[in-house]
């Protein structure tokens, strides 16, 4: 299967007052198209560093990614938005979904950056909610909304722009369990259907067991890769 | 994203926060209103000048006198007369003479107010000034009517009742300090109508008498001491007035009154103090954009996680700026608005209070009391309000550039993070 997303030798610290934490010391992976891969480690490891990284959201002091071959850090600031528009979606612990409009409005939110025409924009974030099963809760705000519905929104604005990697950074820290792995299974079930590459963050060693590779990651480097021993 | 959905998007971010949102508009109304208020009341102050002042000097007249307006000392000949008479641009011309130490009274020989008098062809200075040479009583007589009289309206009246004359009677005329004095009687052939004007052209407390009567009284002198010419264009006065003082061997001789060199100069006055006054209004107008600049800078930090949202979705760093930017532009945009209708209101408001409330003290001497009568109206210049609509709108991108930058330019990792 072709290489979607390639990391070589990347190296990210942070300053903290005078002293330079290292985060990420030496990441080298690939990542084929359409795999569901899990990034797992204990807090502080540099697992969500790390898919920041790929996200384009920051960039490495050392190292290159490549996504779909183009080697991101060498796009300007307004390239790297349009990556993230289009070709990228992020799904966050917190689901980071703005509080102020509804749920519809929030999934609509990147089609509108694109600058699609508004009725064609809401259709579509209509068709991607009731994918999600939200049909009934569009019109709500974030905040009158359950928790795992409120993560199936913010999975619904990941994928409304159909990007061809999507990351999720402990996807389920803030759900319950069998919440959380609703929504793991939900995500499984989108990987398959519409072929699109996860890659998932979390200190969860069962979600991270449903991958088709784990990338166990500790102190800033990968200790090892490893291929799902069970087919979900 | 579409600049109509940025503009509503920002719209909907100020609602949502409407007394914060409504509390920095108000800082644009005031400044608007104060511009705009002060702007329409300043131009209808200053339109109230310069009707007072044309009422006061015929703005189309030169006035032309021997020596200097101090010293008005020497005369001019017939000749140098019938030379400004063809000056170019002078459309009409006559002279007048003065009679030194000349005492008019009744037929009970009490004093008649005249102060002045003056020999004149007075057919000519009617159709010169028919405005104020309308007699209220009598006829204007003939220049060949030697034997008459004109009065000024306050020659012939004591106060508002007690009158002195009337036409038909007989005045008295007095030239000079007896014994050597001269003494004519002549009747009354009209009395003028009340001038109303602290300028030069209040003939009230004149009395003319035709030129040929005065040349006989000055022993056959020809002693012209006033020249009025009326231009045929007011806007070409200043031109007119230099061809005057071509025709004459010394132009030093003579003095011109140019009204409207007198008019533009009060104008320009009158322009300093509305510069003023609207660099005062516009100072609100600063303390409001710093108020948009303090207000704007505190939701760029509430709303950092936001904008790290935005960001992280794919939003470029130019459309987190216009996002900001817009709400900025929105309040000036409303502000600019209520403040232009406020502004007006103000205007009216201030009007009335000048109009009604305060008035001048009354003058004695002169003018009469609807003259002295203060009525600014206020006046709405369309460019001033779309300058005041567009400043506001300036300042407010001004000020809110810089807490608009600050969020374009947050790095959306950081942001993200901010709690």
């Amino acid at each position: 299967m072709e290489t979607v997303l390639k990391i070589q030798s990347i190296k990210k610290a942070y300053r903290i007052g005078k002293i330079l934490v290292p985060a990420l010391r030496d990441i080298t992976f690939e990542v084929s198209e359409g795999e569901f891969l899990t990034i797992f480690g204990p807090s502080g490891s540099g697992k969500s560093t790390l898919l920041h990284l790929i996200g384009c959201l920051d960039r490495p002091d050392a190292g290159e990614i490549l996504i779909e071959g183009v080697n991101v850090l060498r796009l300007s600031d307004d390239r790297l938005a349009e990556l993230r528009l289009n070709k990228i979606g992020f799904v966050f612990q917190f689901f980071n979904l703005l509080p102020k409009i509804s749920a519809l409005r929030n999934v609509e939110l990147p089609l509108a950056i694109t600058g699609m025409p508004e009725k064609e924009s809401i259709e579509r974030a209509k068709e991607m909610l009731a994918l999600m099963g939200l049909e009934t809760r569009m019109h709500h705000r974030p905040s009158e909304i359950s928790g795992g519905e409120q993560q199936r929104v913010a999975m619904a604005r990941a994928l409304i722009n159909n990007p061809k990697i999507v990351l999720a950074d402990e996807p389920t820290g803030n759900l319950d369990t069998k919440t959380g792995w609703e929504i793991v299974q939900l995500m499984k079930k989108l990987n398959r259907e519409k072929k699109q590459t996860f890659i998932v963050v979390t200190h969860d060693p069962h979600i991270a067991e449903t991958a088709d590779r784990i990338v166990y990651l500790k102190d800033g480097l990968i200790e090892t890769i490893k291929e799902a021993t069970r087919s979900n | 994203m579409k600049a109509g959905r940025i503009l509503a998007t920002a719209w909907e971010n100020l609602t949502q926060r409407k007394l914060r949102a409504s509390l920095t508009t108000l800082g644009v109304v005031i400044g608007i209103t104060a511009i705009i208020g002060l702007a329409s009341l300043g131009e209808g102050f200053r339109l109230e000048i310069r009707e007072r002042m044309q009422q006061g000097f015929e703005l189309d007249i030169l006035i032309v006198i021997p020596g200097s307006f101090t010293t008005g000392l020497g005369e001019f000949t017939p000749d140098e007369i019938s030379r400004v008479r063809s000056v170019a641009g002078a459309a009409f011309t006559t002279a007048l003479m003065t009679l030194p130490k000349a005492r008019l009274s009744n037929e009970d020989s009490e004093p008649v107010n005249a102060l002045t008098v003056a020999g004149v062809n007075i057919s000519e200075l009617a159709q010169m000034l028919p405005e104020r040479l309308t007699p209220i009583e009598g006829v204007m007589p003939s220049p060949e009517e030697n034997d008459t009289v004109v009065l000024g309206y306050k020659a012939c009246f004591l106060n508002g009742t007690t009158r002195l004359v009337n036409v038909g009677e007989n005045v008295t005329m007095q030239i000079g300090t007896p014994p050597l004095s001269i003494n004519r009687t002549r009747r009354v052939a009209a009395i003028l109508g009340k001038s109303g004007t602290s300028g030069i052209t209040n003939f009230d407390y004149w009395a003319f008498i035709p030129t040929n009567m005065t040349i006989d009284v000055m022993q056959g002198e020809e002693a012209y001491n006033i020249i009025l010419v009326k231009v045929s264009d007011v806007e070409q006065s200043e031109q007119v007035a230099q061809n005057i003082e071509a025709v004459f061997e010394n132009p030093y001789f003579i003095s011109i009154l140019v009204p409207l060199a007198f008019m533009r100069q009060v104008d320009r006055i009158l322009n300093i103090v509305q510069i003023f006054l609207m660099a005062v209004a516009s100072i609100s107008l600063l303390v409001a954009g710093i108020g948009i600049m303090n207000i704007m800078s505190v939701s760029v930090m509430e709303r950092t996680r936001e904008i790290g949202i935005l960001k992280a979705i794919g939003a470029k760093s130019r459309m987190v700026l216009a996002m900001f930017l817009s709400e900025a532009v929105l309040i000036g945009i409303l502000g600019g608005l209520i403040g232009t209708l406020t502004g007006y209101g103000l205007s009216f408001a201030l009007s009335y209070v000048l109009s009604n409330f305060i008035q001048p003290q009354q003058s004695v001497t002169f003018g009469t009391s609807d003259t002295e009568r203060m009525s600014i109206d206020p006046v709405f210049s369309f460019e001033w309000t779309i300058i005041a609509f567009i400043f506001s709108i300036i300042v407010c991108i001004i000020f809110g550039l810089y807490p608009a930058r600050k969020a374009s330019k947050l790095n959306p990792v950081d942001a993200l993070r901010y709690e």
